[in-house]
């Protein structure tokens, strides 16, 4: 039972490790910062999401897998609202967006 | 067992700083400073993430609390910048106007 847990906390892991890999990759791979936002985003969540999960059952049950839920819970509130704002930020000092994606104009 | 954990936790913690010296290349070479927020927001992330994985392996639960002063601390430093360049923005676009007018 011992070792189960400490192999699925490994595998949970290196699946947060792949998924980094993954978002640093299209940080290079991308041409444009709304597509590059893109990328990391899904290192901000996804990634986040499978190594403190494998850190928790690694753990065990106690205060410490606690704090590190605390960890996701934060930074899935945090990271949606930094890039929204980046993302306004861009739009409003880019003079060529039109070229690079398409603009609803209300 | 145990001691292959340690070994597995001690390699992905060099990964990833392999990795946050790869995005610190963007940071440097991005033509424009979103590009450089951006790469700098997702080292943080990394940094978060070897902060925690090294509570695990030092087995001193202290570390998590530093993990989440972090966090905060990277949220609002992008928070602060970009509404900074957005009300900027937003000024200068007045004061054009009002040019115009006269």
């Amino acid at each position: 039972m011992e070792n189960v847990r400490i192999v699925a906390g490994i595998i949970l892991i290196a699946v947060g490790l792949f998924v980094y890999i993954t978002a640093t990759f299209g940080l290079f791979r991308f041409h444009y910062v709304l597509n590059r936002m893109h990328a990391a985003a899904l290192g901000d969540t996804l990634g986040i999401l499978f190594v403190l999960l494998g850190l928790m059952i690694l753990v065990g049950f106690n205060f410490h897998t606690l704090r590190l839920g605390l960890i996701i819970c934060f930074l899935w509130l945090a990271s949606p609202v930094s890039s929204h704002l980046l993302a306004k930020a861009e739009f409003v000092t880019f003079k060529h967006i039109k070229s690079e994606c398409e603009v609803v104009e209300k | 067992m145990k001691e292959f954990t340690g070994s597995f936790l001690l390699g992905s913690v060099i990964l990833l700083s392999v990795l946050i010296f790869f995005c610190m290349i963007r940071a440097i070479k991005g033509p424009r400073f979103t590009d450089r927020v951006v790469a700098g927001n997702m080292i943080s992330t990394m940094i978060i993430v070897i902060l925690s994985i090294l509570s695990v392996y030092m087995e001193e639960p202290f570390l998590v609390d530093v993990a989440i002063v972090y966090a905060m601390l990277s949220f609002i430093t992008v928070v602060v910048l970009c509404r900074l360049v957005i009300v900027r923005r937003r000024v200068h676009e007045r004061e054009e106007q009002e040019d115009g007018k006269r």
